[in-house]
């Protein structure tokens, strides 16, 4: 695509694959490719046909998260010119992603080779001063904008992004105020708002008479501070959001449940040290895997919410 | 002072480096633990979260070896996945069951700025020259490299042997003679013989040999315990075998930046630790007329599952046989055979044919 487009080729198409960072990103992404005059398509939620589809081109080795995100991928195919898949190291020092989300656009582009399909990137690691900003301009110019024009796009859905996230987190603040059972669900943003496999577990918490509060809606800041007190050496950006807000609301909670995807790497080990360092607390860890049906899930929900009640002297 | 008695989890042969090290520069003891065992994985995945990386378990293993053996002192290293927060964990888990010793995490002292690794040296001899340890730390980088180098050799010649055990004899007495080694002359002089001994060893050698190319995981690559001796398996089958993952390759003379040139058709970025590595030397054996290449990791190795995509399009673009070995704690001796001789069978009579 040539500099200055500005549409007269017709507007391109963005696929948004509806997993992993996409709950992450959903107002930056949506913005700055609106404000761009790009189309966007969003996988639907995860269903079952999804997660089939999924695991079917991944490696059986993969995370649940990475067979959905695939099955999305799949779901998008054929239906835009260019499908989003960023590219994503660290934020700096002990602030890491997982390797997943360092190898995901490779991954993706050698997994879909034979259907011809056209991947985006954007690149971020900062240690090797590869910036969130840089990378937005080199898309938007990889696009055909100008770098104003990128810049532009990329200020306005920073902005919009700051704005709904604190108005997110406050919202979910204002859970831990309020009277009644609270369970805080440490969940990836992205397992926890898969329509698929967990939300069913917020609803079920919910008519259970419990209030889940989502433990990676929080002040992003303030908990990777906090995530220190937990553990010192812990080195995942999404994993020290989640280990900081439980300990900066450890007082305020009647439990927790670790809900994880199967297998996680991080998680692997940070369940294990979060079930060490919250002690006082009743913690319950879930692990969520390609064998649905919901039964099993609830039967273990229900039991953990009875033991707070009982703690709580309610049964 | 006292003195501390130092060790590190086994790996493979680094563990000489390591002990050259420690009592050479730091003036401290070096336990050198049994060589693990089937003991050492089982106490290590029975105190380790289940679905924690093998390496885990077994190096969680090898430091209660150690501390039964008379560590006082546990070095853990630092690491880009997971790795990188093993000590932290391991370090809980011994505490919890009641050991005690000082724990070095190279973890804690990965700030950037490369000084800081000087700290962690600082904790375990405070008053260690300086001159002592460039000069000490020099040396050993040299053992390091003549263990690689040996063993790379060892690998690719030792099926061809014409009297079985030749060359596992003269690698065996070169090990002994590194563990004991006090200074470079002796380290240059070992070499020097190990070499001269390898040359003279009668082989019956042919022209085109199958040759297989052994990539993965770091650890479980590496370590002949973790992969079940997978070299030596191959080797004893009459095959080249080729690994150019160790600590020289990886660590010492790496230049990722021009590995990435080359395999830029495959990836855009680099995809995990070893992954630019190991997606670069598939291409190598692929394009250099290998027979097979191996991919050998630790059950739920992230990085190492996320290459295997372009991996199964290497092998498919070059058509050459690719065998998929993922190790945990359950992974069996007899099951290896079993798959390792029908990859033999197999890249043998394509051989034949072509």
């Amino acid at each position: 695509m040539k500099k200055n487009n500005k549409n007269t080729t017709g507007k391109i198409t963005v696929g948004l694959p509806n997993a992993l960072l996409y709950s992450r990103y959903e107002v930056l992404w949506k913005t700055f490719f609106a404000t761009l005059g790009a189309e966007i398509v969003v996988s639907g939620p995860t269903t079952k046909e999804i997660l089939q589809l999924g695991t079917k081109v991944a490696i059986d080795e993969s995370c649940l998260s990475a067979k959905i995100y695939l099955g999305h991928i799949l779901a998008l195919i054929g239906k835009c010119d260019y499908i989003l898949v960023p590219r994503i190291s660290n934020w700096g020092r002990q602030r890491n992603m997982c390797t997943r989300f360092e190898s995901l656009y490779d991954l993706s582009c050698n997994t879909f080779r034979y259907t011809g399909q056209k991947f985006l990137s954007y690149n971020i690691a900062v240690s090797k001063k590869l910036t969130e900003e840089k990378a937005f301009l080199d898309l938007g110019m990889e696009l055909g904008f100008s770098k104003k024009e990128a810049n532009d796009a990329y200020k306005t859905a920073k902005k919009k992004e700051a704005a709904a996230w604190k108005n997110r987190w406050k919202k979910e603040e204002q859970l831990y105020k309020t009277d009644g059972m609270k369970i805080a669900v440490a969940a990836h943003s992205y397992l926890a708002e898969d329509a698929y496999f967990g939300r069913p577990v917020m609803d079920c918490l919910k008519k259970l008479g419990a209030i889940p509060i989502r433990v990676d809606i929080t002040d992003r800041k303030e908990a990777l501070k906090q995530s220190l007190k937990v553990s010192p050496t812990l080195k995942w950006e999404l994993n020290r959001e989640i280990a900081g807000s439980l300990q900066i609301h450890r007082d305020k909670i009647d439990g927790i449940i670790l809900l994880s995807a199967f297998p996680c790497g991080p998680d692997s080990m940070v369940n294990d040290i979060i079930t060490r360092e919250f002690r006082e607390l009743p913690v319950l860890i879930i692990v969520l895997d390609t064998q649905n049906g919901t039964a099993g899930i609830e039967t273990r929900l229900e039991s953990f919410v009875d033991i707070l009640k009982f703690k709580k002297g309610e049964l | 002072m006292v003195r501390k008695h130092v060790a590190f989890p086994r790996f493979s042969h680094y563990n000489l480096c390591i002990k050259y090290f420690v009592e050479q520069a730091l003036d401290a003891e070096y336990i050198m633990q049994p060589p693990m065992t089937n003991r050492t994985m089982e106490i290590g995945s029975h105190y380790s979260p289940d679905s924690v990386c093998t390496p885990f378990k077994t190096s969680l293993g090898s430091m209660v070896d150690a501390l039964e053996a008379g560590a006082d002192t546990l070095v853990m290293t630092l690491g880009f996945c997971r790795l990188g927060y093993y000590g932290e964990l391991q370090e809980k888990i011994l505490r919890e069951l009641g050991y005690e010793f000082d724990f070095v995490n190279l973890s804690e002292y990965s700030t950037g700025n490369p000084k800081d690794y000087l700290k962690a040296l600082r904790k375990i001899a405070p008053k260690a020259s300086m001159a002592k340890m460039t000069r000490v730390g020099v040396e050993t980088l040299k053992m390091l490299s003549c263990l690689d180098e040996i063993e790379a050799e060892y690998y690719k010649n030792c099926g061809f042997e014409l009297h079985h055990g030749d060359f596992k004899q003269v690698w065996n007495q070169f090990l002994a003679e590194m563990e004991t080694a006090e200074n470079l002359h002796e380290i240059e002089a070992a070499f020097k013989t190990v070499k001269k001994e390898f040359s003279a060893i009668p082989v019956n050698k042919p022209e085109h040999p199958l040759r297989v190319g052994v990539i993965g995981e770091y650890y479980t690559a590496v370590d002949a315990f973790s992969n079940l001796n997978l070299e030596q398996k191959l080797a004893d089958m009459g095959v080249e075998v080729h690994r150019w993952m160790n600590v020289t390759n990886r660590n010492l003379h790496y230049h990722g930046k021009n590995l990435s040139v080359e395999i830029k058709d495959y990836c855009k970025y680099e995809m995990g630790p070893t992954s630019t590595a190991n997606i670069w030397c598939a291409k190598y054996y692929a394009s250099h007329g290998f027979d097979g290449i191996i991919h050998a990791k630790s059950a739920g190795c992230t990085p190492e599952i996320d290459i295997m995509p372009v991996l199964q399009n290497i092998s498919s673009d070059y058509k050459i046989p690719t065998l998929y070995l993922s190790y945990d704690s359950q992974t069996s001796d007899t099951g290896l055979d079993t798959r390792l001789e029908a990859f033999y069978d197999m890249i043998q009579m394509r051989k034949k044919a072509v």
